[in-house]
């Protein structure tokens, strides 16, 4: 099995650096091909090995080499395949696969066509790293990694000011969290002694609760900055300066999980920490619904689907705060398919409307797309969590959870958060593919996409649909092998499908109520004179409630002046001018008793005559001092001295 | 020949100087790639004849000089002093192969084989003079790097340089003859033997005003804030191979001396003087990051940069146990490549351009896409990404320190924070956007002589950022002496307290690895 573990993890490396060979040279269709088949080839491996860690094998667990060791730290390249690991496995591989061959056909024209899979396939070996770690260090290499690559695919189109300040933004705004994971495995390895998973956190049961605290606070504001928890969201949204299969890619299916895979994986932690893990549910819920809000009214399909992933990664927290790992973890799982479909859809739309993002400007586009709209409309009804898609069995199961365990307002938050994302999703629907034709007047001509990105989109169509009631009952068996076992069920059958039936209801009105709003003939292109858009709600939400400009005013622009002033006022003017002061104190000295030596004959005479009256007063000061010392150590000392 | 390889170490460089006047101009370079080579491959051959098992020093030699005041020529190298040496064999070699067409090409070898001789002589002296001797000789040769080939403010910087430097070392100088007068009256000779010195345990107070004497001397080089002023001034008149040895291998005389003298000499000063330390060290790391945001010129970053960085690597060697003393040495060499590599980038774009000004760049990914790239990962190398050089050294040294403080490292993570921001933003202003200036359109991509050093120092950055065990275990080997040594002469309590004893400690490490 160890085999195979080192192709699912080595398979996009090898990829990567291929791809990086031809960088240099013009667009060669064969690189994005023999990327997408080693890509696949990891997933076929992670296929073989979900087989065997289904079957009840043995975990499988290798040890590469060390990495570094000094002192009592000893960290190996340590990589470990067991039933948590292979979800992010499979996922992160049957993601990226379909998003390599989707990328073939819609990076077709663009120049930095092989640089695009060298990074694209960078990223998914980072990932591999992250998830299959055995230890905190590894993580640490696969969570930095998978943010270089952010970096470079945000930044890709860098002749773009807009695309290098996202990606400048997300790499520092990530930073900071990393700061917070560092601590937090610092704190660790001091604690427990190792940074072994097993290790530490079969040590962490004997450590007292506080030390668990801080433990648990940190890893998690590590988690937050990759999963774009508020107050470190604001990354995420103008992310989506990325082309759009890294958007699917990372910012929706696999990067952005990664801090609901931390929490999952140090589940034994926050076990032990229910107060955190509180505290992690309410975050959640909070960002489930505020970044729903935002989705509400924003005129950029990309955004509204960055805000409804933003807003899906609060659901898996507040799963994962309330200790129903499995359950964040399952949603994870779906809403990666789901999710992804639903970006590549909307790269579909772009690449027809060359690059338009508003949706206002689209309309009708139905017609023409009909497949991309098939696609993007189950997608939407997987998310907005219909039975039987996928969204309704992960999604209303974290539901359930916040109702068993009796965490009310958080039940309420998310059911709202629920309606909220059923409006939002069928919104853009409606704005792009139904209604009046609006872009036709605005000289766009779309076409559908290539027929393969199409066909490279359907298994996650098909996971969208059937993921739900397929696989929840086998995957509950397989990963409560490692994560505790607790099933939610609401004690009362009455109370059950009242509330399963009332939340199916509820977020189909919000559906209709979307389509109803926007599928008018009188949808127009907003231009800031509606009532609507003077509103003082629609202001709020359209700025994002004024958080990216809190930053910019109040943390970004400080800090540049704070440099500037550090820099003209105090480095030259106070550190620097004291040097040379000190210096110029000197060679002033000098100058000034120059004329002492001036070989003026008078002049000296003068000064031997001052030299030797000082001397002579000298002497006889010492002279009177050493013949009365005993008197004057009696004055001294009567001072007190 | 082994047994005198140091003194061949130090002494062949300035040999081949000496024979360098005799040698034709125009067949200078090939003679100072020789001679270069030829000395990394001696320092290459001292590294495969270094016995990793064996803490002490090595390869030790001993000639009487002025027996009378016990000063003698004593050479020894361990796993801390080891790689430094063949940092500085490694650098100069590949500066004189890459070194651009400058005036007096003859002159600027010869200088720099004798600066190769003091860089040596100091890492590899184990006597208090003789390492004053070669502190001290290694200022005339940059002295005249940046005073004969510098920029237009030249004279000023290199004098500031010399001045400031040299005026820390006098009173370093002070503070080792009172150790030696000391160590003459507790046991009635004289020596200046570093070795002999570390023998001696001396009563706190004395600790304190000796540790002093020599910080002055340790944190001028470095350069430690509020020192560091000359560093920019330095760096931004230098020519570029003055840049890369100055940040490569002399800022580490600084941080090198802090192991080899304060640590061992006066464990309880230094246990008494960690937070002050700690505390100017992250002034160093955030003041001077932002600072270097500041910036427009692009070399005056990366020397912000170093200042920076710096600030972590006497982070690490004040964390005062294993973890963060191996991580500061190896952040030195860490830093030694990167910082190095840095001043090599910029000399590139700055022979084609005669700029360092930010905002004449743009959009230069587009232009010369293997220099954007090689930048590119040397910048990452610079913010401490995994897996490459820097970020083993820095996290073993933020990682020790966190044994002595919470919060103070908390502080001076931010390092990876402020870090991130300086670097991508010059990043952003000088490769990304669109080419505006017309002179910028045609740039040539770095060409193979510029690649002769640019690519050995990407391969090491990346392959000791995976694997940094053939250099990690001997810095361990030693770092583990120098701790349980500095515990074992503690008097105070706190000070017992605060350095661990490592021999207790390698009992539970083998234990533990047998669990795994």
């Amino acid at each position: 099995m160890e085999k195979y573990l080192y192709i699912a993890l080595f398979a996009p490396l090898v990829s990567s650096l291929f791809a990086a060979l031809f960088t240099a040279t013009p667009k060669k269709q064969f690189v994005g091909i023999v990327a997408s088949l080693l890509i696949f080839s990891a997933f076929v491996a992670s296929t073989i090995l979900l087989t065997h860690v289904l079957g009840g094998g043995e975990i499988v667990h290798v040890e590469l080499m060390t990495w570094m060791e000094t002192g009592n730290l000893y960290i190996p390249f340590g990589f470990v395949v067991d039933e948590i690991s292979i979800t992010m496995m499979m996922v992160v591989t049957l993601v990226s696969t379909i998003v390599h061959i989707y990328s073939i056909g819609y990076m077709d024209h663009d120049t930095g066509f092989n640089r695009f899979f060298s990074y694209l396939s960078a990223f998914v070996f980072s990932m591999m790293i992250l998830v299959m770690s055995d230890n905190f260090a590894g993580l640490f290499i696969g969570w930095e990694g998978v943010g270089l690559c952010s970096w470079l695919l945000i930044g890709f189109w860098y002749h773009k000011e807009s695309a290098t300040w996202a990606a400048n933004e997300a790499f520092i705004m990530n930073r900071v969290a990393d700061l917070g994971m560092l601590i937090g495995i610092f704190l660790v390895f001091w604690n427990t002694g190792t940074l072994q998973y097993d290790g530490a956190f079969a040590a962490m049961a004997n450590l007292d609760t506080e030390t668990l605290t801080w433990i648990g606070i940190f890893l998690f504001i590590g988690a937050m900055g990759k999963s774009a928890q508020f107050p470190l969201h604001t990354w995420l949204a103008d992310a989506m300066e990325g082309p759009t299969p890294v958007s699917a890619l990372i910012h929706a299916a696999t990067m952005v999980t990664a801090g609901v895979y931390l929490v999952v994986r140090s589940n034994e932690l926050y076990a032990l920490i229910p107060n955190v893990g509180l505290f992690i549910a309410s975050l959640g819920a909070f960002v489930a619904i505020f970044a729903a809000t935002m989705a509400l009214v924003n005129r950029d399909i990309k955004r509204v689907i960055a805000y409804s992933t933003l807003s899906q990664l609060g659901y898996m927290f507040a799963a994962a705060g309330l200790g129903a790992y499995w359950v964040a973890l399952f949603h994870l799982m779906a809403h990666a398919f789901f999710k992804a479909l639903l970006f590549l859809g909307g790269g579909n739309v772009m690449h027809a409307l060359s690059n338009e993002l508003d949706p206002f400007k689209m309309g009708g586009l139905g017609k023409t797309m009909k497949g991309t709209m098939i696609m993007m409309t189950l997608a939407s009804v997987a998310l907005a969590g219909i039975f039987p898609l996928a969204g309704f069995f992960s999604k209303d199961l974290i539901l359930e959870v916040a109702f068993v365990d009796h965490h009310f307002i958080i039940y309420t938050v998310l059911l709202l958060t629920a309606g909220l994302t059923a409006f939002y999703s069928f919104r853009i629907i409606a704005l792009i593919f139904h209604g009046e034709d609006r872009h036709t007047a605005l000289g766009f001509h779309p076409h559908e996409a290539y027929k393969f990105m199409l066909v490279a989109m359907s298994p996650l169509l098909i996971l969208a649909i059937i993921a739900g009631f397929t696989f929840k009952m086998p995957y509950f068996e397989m990963v409560t092998q490692l994560l505790p076992a607790t099933e939610y069920h609401v004690h009362s059958q009455v109370a059950y499908w009242i509330m399963t039936i009332g939340t199916q209801l509820f977020v189909i009105a919000s559906i209709f109520f979307a389509y109803k709003k926007y599928m008018s003939p009188s949808i127009k292109v907003p231009d800031g004179t509606s009532k609507m858009e003077n509103s003082f709600a629609y202001k709020l939400l359209i700025n994002q409630y004024y958080i990216p400009y809190f930053y910019e005013e109040y943390l970004v622009k400080p800090y540049r002046e704070l440099s500037t002033i550090l820099w003209e006022k105090v480095d030259q003017k106070i550190v620097d001018a004291t040097v040379d002061g000190i210096a110029g104190l000197i060679h002033a000295t000098g100058e000034n008793t120059r004329d002492m030596q001036s070989g003026n004959l008078s002049t000296m005479l003068k000064w031997m005559v001052a030299g030797t009256i000082v001397l002579l007063s000298l002497a006889v000061v010492f002279g009177l001092s050493v013949r009365y010392s005993g008197e004057i150590t009696t004055i001294l000392s009567g001072l007190g001295v | 020949m082994l047994d005198h390889i140091l003194s061949i170490l130090i002494f062949f460089p300035m040999v081949a100087g000496i024979f360098g006047f005799m040698v034709h101009k125009d067949s200078m370079r090939a003679y100072g790639v020789a001679v270069g080579v030829i000395e990394f491959s001696l320092s290459l051959w001292l590294w495969f004849a270094f016995d990793n098992n064996v803490s002490g020093m090595q390869f030790m030699e001993h000639l009487p000089l002025v027996p009378a005041f016990g000063i003698n020529y004593i050479l020894g190298v361990d796993g801390i002093s080891l790689f430094i040496i063949i940092l500085a064999a490694f650098f100069t070699m590949i500066g004189i192969a890459s070194l651009p067409d400058t005036k007096d090409v003859k002159n600027m070898i010869i200088t720099l084989l004798f600066l190769q001789m003091t860089m040596i002589g100091v890492f590899a002296a184990l006597d208090a003079i003789v390492f004053y001797v070669f502190w001290e000789l290694s200022l005339v040769p940059m002295l005249y790097i940046i005073g004969a080939w510098g920029g237009p403010r030249r004279i000023y910087a290199s004098i500031k340089f010399f001045l400031y430097t040299f005026t820390g070392s006098l009173v370093m100088l002070v503070g080792m003859l009172f150790m030696a007068y000391f160590f003459y009256q507790a046991t009635g000779t004289w020596s200046f033997a570093i070795l002999d010195w570390y023998r001696l345990i001396l009563p706190e107070s004395f600790q304190l005003w000796l540790f002093a004497a020599f910080f002055v001397g340790f944190a001028i080089k470095v350069p430690m804030f509020p020192f560091h002023t000359w560093l920019p001034y330095a760096h931004g008149q230098a020519p570029t191979i003055g840049s890369v040895i100055l940040a490569a291998i002399l800022l580490k005389m600084g941080t090198y001396a802090f192991i080899r003298f304060s640590l061992p000499l006066f464990p309880d000063a230094s246990v008494y003087f960690m937070y002050p330390i700690a505390i100017i060290a992250i002034i160093m790391i955030i003041y001077t990051a932002m600072v270097a945001y500041a910036q427009k010129d692009v070399k005056q970053v990366v020397a912000y940069s170093s200042v920076s960085h710096m600030g972590v690597i006497v982070l690490g060697t004040f964390a005062l146990n294993v973890e963060g003393i191996s991580g500061s040495v190896f952040l030195m060499l860490a830093h030694g490549v990167v910082s190095g590599a840095l001043f090599l980038l910029v000399g590139v774009i700055y022979e084609r351009r005669h700029t360092k000004m930010m905002d004449q760049f743009g959009g230069l990914a587009k232009v010369m896409p293997r220099y954007a790239t090689i930048f590119g990962l040397m910048m990452m190398a610079s913010v401490g990404m995994p897996l490459t050089i820097n970020f083993v050294g820095e996290f073993l040294s933020l990682l020790g320190f966190y044994q002595q403080s919470h919060i103070l490292t908390l502080l001076a993570g931010i390092a990876i924070i402020v870090g991130a921001i300086y670097m991508l933003a010059a990043y952003k202003k000088m490769f990304f956007g669109e080419v505006t200036i017309e002179e910028n359109r045609n740039l040539p991509d770095v060409n193979k002589r510029e690649l002769l050093a640019l690519i050995p120092l990407a391969m090491i950055t990346i392959w000791l950022g995976i694997y940094p065990k053939p250099v990690l275990g001997p810095i361990n080997n030693s770092a583990e002496a120098v701790v349980q040594l500095m515990h074992n002469k503690a008097t105070s309590e706190e000070a017992k307290l605060r350095i661990p004893n490592v021999s207790g400690v390698v009992i539970s490490k083998t234990s533990m690895k047998e669990g795994h």
